[in-house]
């Protein structure tokens, strides 16, 4: 099960697990986007390396023609190394979770 | 613990329930639910990707020996697809020269411990091994 949507601040809030049968969802999502956006991972539980994908391909998009792209914060652990495995924490800013 | 699976991304819910059901009756530290769960996707997914002509079901096999957690994925009537010779990619590379894709193997290959892969009789097997010290 996955969600993502706008949050109260316009942060983008993806909740869930963004495993390969939902990436084409938020692909699609983030094709609406235009602008630098802070996403919240709080309630994302899993991600796939589809969905590292589409990430990836949203932030070269957004640098490009924004100038900065998505800002990533509250990441759990998994994620947080995923992230790291992939060289992703020097393509995307990350913010730690509160707790660290 | 083994069962097989449809050819379709839309399986994976049932796969990671089955994962979660083998984690469960293990009693196996939830901890390394990640690495399994996002191993067993990659593996999928890939023989839904490469092993096009393919129609029969994909079987995935979960074994745990002392502290080593086995998972084996095995697709019937294919060509070889040996993930362990794949190349590996460059993760320091600037966001520019980044693509999407390519990055699913090298992940698991950081996720786990060992990966063995056997070609017999047009039956493509890959196991992947995570010691659960």
């Amino acid at each position: 099960m996955l969600d993502i949507r706008l949050g109260d601040n316009g942060e983008i809030v993806i909740t869930g697990r963004l495993d390969a049968s939902q990436a084409e969802r938020v692909e699609s999502f983030l094709e609406a986007i235009e602008e630098p956006k802070i996403v919240d991972f709080s309630d994302l539980e899993y991600i796939s390396s589809l969905g590292l994908g589409v990430l990836l391909k949203a932030q070269k998009r957004l640098t490009g023609s924004a100038g900065a792209g998505l800002t990533l914060v509250n990441l759990n652990k998994h994620i947080l190394d995923v992230f790291r495995y992939s060289g992703f924490d020097r393509i995307f800013e990350i913010r730690p979770t509160d707790a660290e | 613990m083994e069962r097989t699976f449809k050819r379709s991304v839309n399986a994976l819910e049932k796969v990671f329930a089955f994962i979660g059901e083998f984690f469960d009756d293990e009693q196996i530290d939830g901890n390394h639910l990640y690495a399994i769960s996002f191993s067993v996707e990659e593996l999928f997914t890939n023989m839904l990707k490469y092993n096009v002509g393919a129609s029969r079901d994909i079987l995935i096999a979960l074994r745990k020996l002392d502290n080593r957690l086995e998972v084996r994925l095995t697709d019937f009537d294919v060509d070889p697809f040996d993930i362990t010779k794949i190349e590996e990619i460059d993760v320091s590379r600037p966001l520019d020269e980044r693509e999407p894709g390519g990055l699913g193997i090298h992940l698991v290959k950081k996720l786990v411990d060992r990966i063995e892969y056997e070609y017999v009789d047009r039956r493509s097997t890959t196991t992947v091994i995570k010691m659960l010290g």
